[in-house]
Formats: structure tokens, sequence, C-alpha cells
């Protein structure tokens, strides 16, 4: 059971956790597209501190436009960006900038 | 070599004597065995670039295998001895006319040990970590490498639990070649994605 | 946070290579065997490490990051004492001159 399927647009929290986060700050608050559902695995914030880290939840392979990303990003429009990503830390594109 | 009247500083980190004070602890508490920590030093010695060229080669002689590397890589290593068992999965990404794929870990240098050993110093250098995701062409040209501008580049930020390596393309004109010729293209930094396999001509002699 | 690198500001990536020592192949040996018996996990590891002083963090290698993240969790465990590994390590020290 999955919040997202691939293809969805999703935004990265951009929320500010204190402690242990897999979630990179370069990619908090941007928007890009699920590629892929990874399966599910236990809350890495959770094990950090010897927590059980259940219940496990959703990891998904999420693409960004580099061009989204940075300002004056090197390269090509087409360029991307994938980092995995846990369903906790994403939300659904409210649309916006195709 | 050291000079007999330098001070020995061959091992210049207080760590050093830090880690060897932990280790006869562990021992003596019995924490952990000797031969648990000589065992998994040979386990990282045996795993070098190597392995992951063996198996770009054989992807490359053989589409059924390439499929099941990019399918189950862990399965694909084991049959060609490789034991990349563990609680990591392992994604391999093919690179094709239309992506170049390169691979970083921003946060902390995650690498896929279990196949290709330890990673190189670069790949966990700050400058790498920091300016891949944001310039991963300028880095590339760095390691003599420059896709053109209609081949997408995709680097993978491996902020999970998942290990990522490149499958190079087969340098064209190598079709005559040997599985073991063409495993002796694969460098490490192609299997990372900072460049591509060079064809023997190209290689500078 | 400091080790939140991904998109800081860097300069050309030097492809120097050192040889790997031995207390490095240790303290991967060590840090490993422990994740594998269950005393302590990945994730435990990433942030001890995560948690050093951010000037620690830039100044250590990444060996010496993982050998100062295992001792804080051994510490933290309560399997160690700080004073242990300090003692062990002066005795080290002592005995062969640096280890």
């Amino acid at each position: 059971m999955t919040a997202f399927e691939p293809g969805d647009r999703v935004r990265v929290r951009p929320a500010n956790k204190p402690g242990h986060v897999r979630t990179p700050g370069y990619l908090k608050g941007k928007t890009g597209w699920v590629e892929s559902v990874l399966g599910e695995f236990r809350n890495p914030e959770d094990l950090a501190y010897g927590l059980s880290g259940v219940p496990e939840r959703p990891l998904y392979k999420v693409a960004f436009r580099q061009a989204d990303l940075w300002d004056g990003y090197e390269g090509p429009a087409d360029d991307l960006l994938y980092a995995d990503v846990y369903e906790q830390w994403l939300e659904q594109d409210q649309g916006g900038v195709a | 070599m050291s000079h007999p009247h330098e001070e020995v500083r061959h091992q210049s980190s207080p760590y050093a004597t830090r880690i060897r004070a932990i280790e006869a602890l562990l021992l003596e508490k019995g924490i952990l065995t000797e031969a648990e920590v000589q065992d998994r030093i040979s386990y990282m010695e045996a795993r070098s670039p190597a392995n992951g060229a063996k198996l770009a080669a054989r992807a490359w002689v053989d589409p059924r295998f390439k499929e099941r590397l990019l399918s189950d890589t862990k399965a694909a290593a084991r049959e060609l001895g490789i034991d990349a068992s563990g609680p990591v999965e392992f994604v391999v990404l093919e690179n094709t006319p239309k992506v170049h794929n390169l691979i970083v870990c921003t946060l902390c240098s995650c690498y896929p040990r279990a196949i290709l050993g330890r990673p190189p110093d670069w790949y966990k250098s700050f400058d790498y970590r920091s300016r891949a995701v944001r310039e991963p062409r300028v880095v590339m040209r760095e390691f003599g490498f420059e896709p053109p501008e209609d081949v997408e580049v995709a680097v993978h930020d491996s902020t999970a639990d998942l290990r990522y390596m490149v499958l190079p393309m087969q340098p064209s004109g190598t079709e005559h070649m040997s599985e073991e010729e063409l495993a002796d293209l694969v460098t490490r930094d192609a299997l990372i994605g900072v460049n591509v396999p060079q064809t023997p001509t190209t290689r500078s002699g | 946070m400091v080790h939140d690198l991904g998109g800081a500001p860097g300069g050309p990536v030097d492809k120097s290579q050192h040889e790997v020592e031995d207390w490095e192949r240790l303290a991967d040996a060590i840090t490993i065997v422990l994740d594998i018996k269950g005393i302590k996990t990945t994730d435990e590891h990433r942030r001890a490490q995560e948690s050093l002083p951010p000037e620690e963090y830039k100044r250590l290698s990444y060996y010496e990051r993982w050998v100062a993240a295992t001792e804080t969790l051994l510490v933290e465990k309560g399997i160690l004492t700080r004073e242990e590994v300090d003692e062990r390590s002066a005795e080290i020290e002592h005995r062969w001159g640096g280890a």
C-alpha cells in the first residue's frame, strides 16, 4: 500500500527535522516525480537511535530535473537527478510549474 | 621509504592507536573474536573493481545475463562467483546512447563495497560529494570525460540502503574481443560513472 | 548540517589516493563486524558521525570518523568506557611508541 505511484508528481517536504535524516537539504521543497517504488524499509531516522524503525514505509526513487534543483545549472535541461526518498518526506505536488 | 632518523609517522593518526585499543578491549570482553575481525579484513581485501569489470564484460557478451544483472544484481553476481550477500540491495544502472549515469552519496559516501571493495579517496571527498550533484558535467570533465549535450546525464544520490553501480556501454570496435579482454577495459571510474571505458586504440600507450 | 554536502561549494576533485593503512583496515573490519553481530547499525554509525562537532567532521579523515563514531557508539551502549579506551591507548603508545 503506497501513497504514490510511478509518474506521480511529488514535492519533498521542506521540513527541518533535527537529528539523523536521509533526505538531503538540497532536495527539500523541490518537486520531481516518482520513478519507481523501491519497496518498504524501516525508518532510518529511528534506527539511528536504536529504535525499531517499524512500521516499514515505502521508499521511492524520485527523479528531479537538475534545472529545477539548481540556479544556473550547467548542463542541458534534460539532465536529471535521482534520489531514494522515504514516503514520509514526500507530499503530493499541488500542480504548478510543469 | 622513511629515513632511519625520521620520526616514524606512517601511522600518523591518533585514531590508529584508538582503534587498536578498542580492538584489544573488545577481544578481551569477548564481544568479538580475532577470527571474525580477520575474516572481515580478508572479505574486503578480496573485493575490488575487477568484480564489476567481470560483471560488465559478461553483460556485454550475454544479453540474457545483462537482463539478470539489471533485475537481480546479487543473484547475477553469484553466478560469477561474486558473493555480494548482505542486507543492502544493489542496483546496476545501464548506460545507453541516450543516458549516462553517475553515482554519488552526498551524505556519507555509500558505495557498493560488497562488489567493488573500498571506494577511492576522491569518491569520499567533500568536493565530489558536494559537486557531483550540482555540476556533474564539470566534474566528469575533470576526469577527462565529456558526454555530448544530447546525452542525458543522470546523477544518482545513494540516500537510502540501495547501492548503485554503473554498467558502462561497450566501446565501439570491441565486438571481436574476448570477455577477459573486455573486462580489462572496464575501470573502477567507469563503474562509478565519472568516465567511460576506453577502447585500446584510445588508451594512451 | 556539515555532512549534508550536496550542492555545497567545492573545489576540483583531488584524485590522489593514499595507501590504505592497517589501522584503517582494522577500523573498517571492526565497524562492520559490530554491525553484522547486531551490536550497532549502519544508521547509528552514520548518526554518530553526523553528531561530531562540525570542525571535527571536516578535519578527520574518512576512517578517523569511523573510529570516532564506533567509539561513541560502544560507549553509548555501555560496552566500553572512554576511560578504558584512553588507558589502553596510552598503554599501546607507551609500549610501542604509537601503534
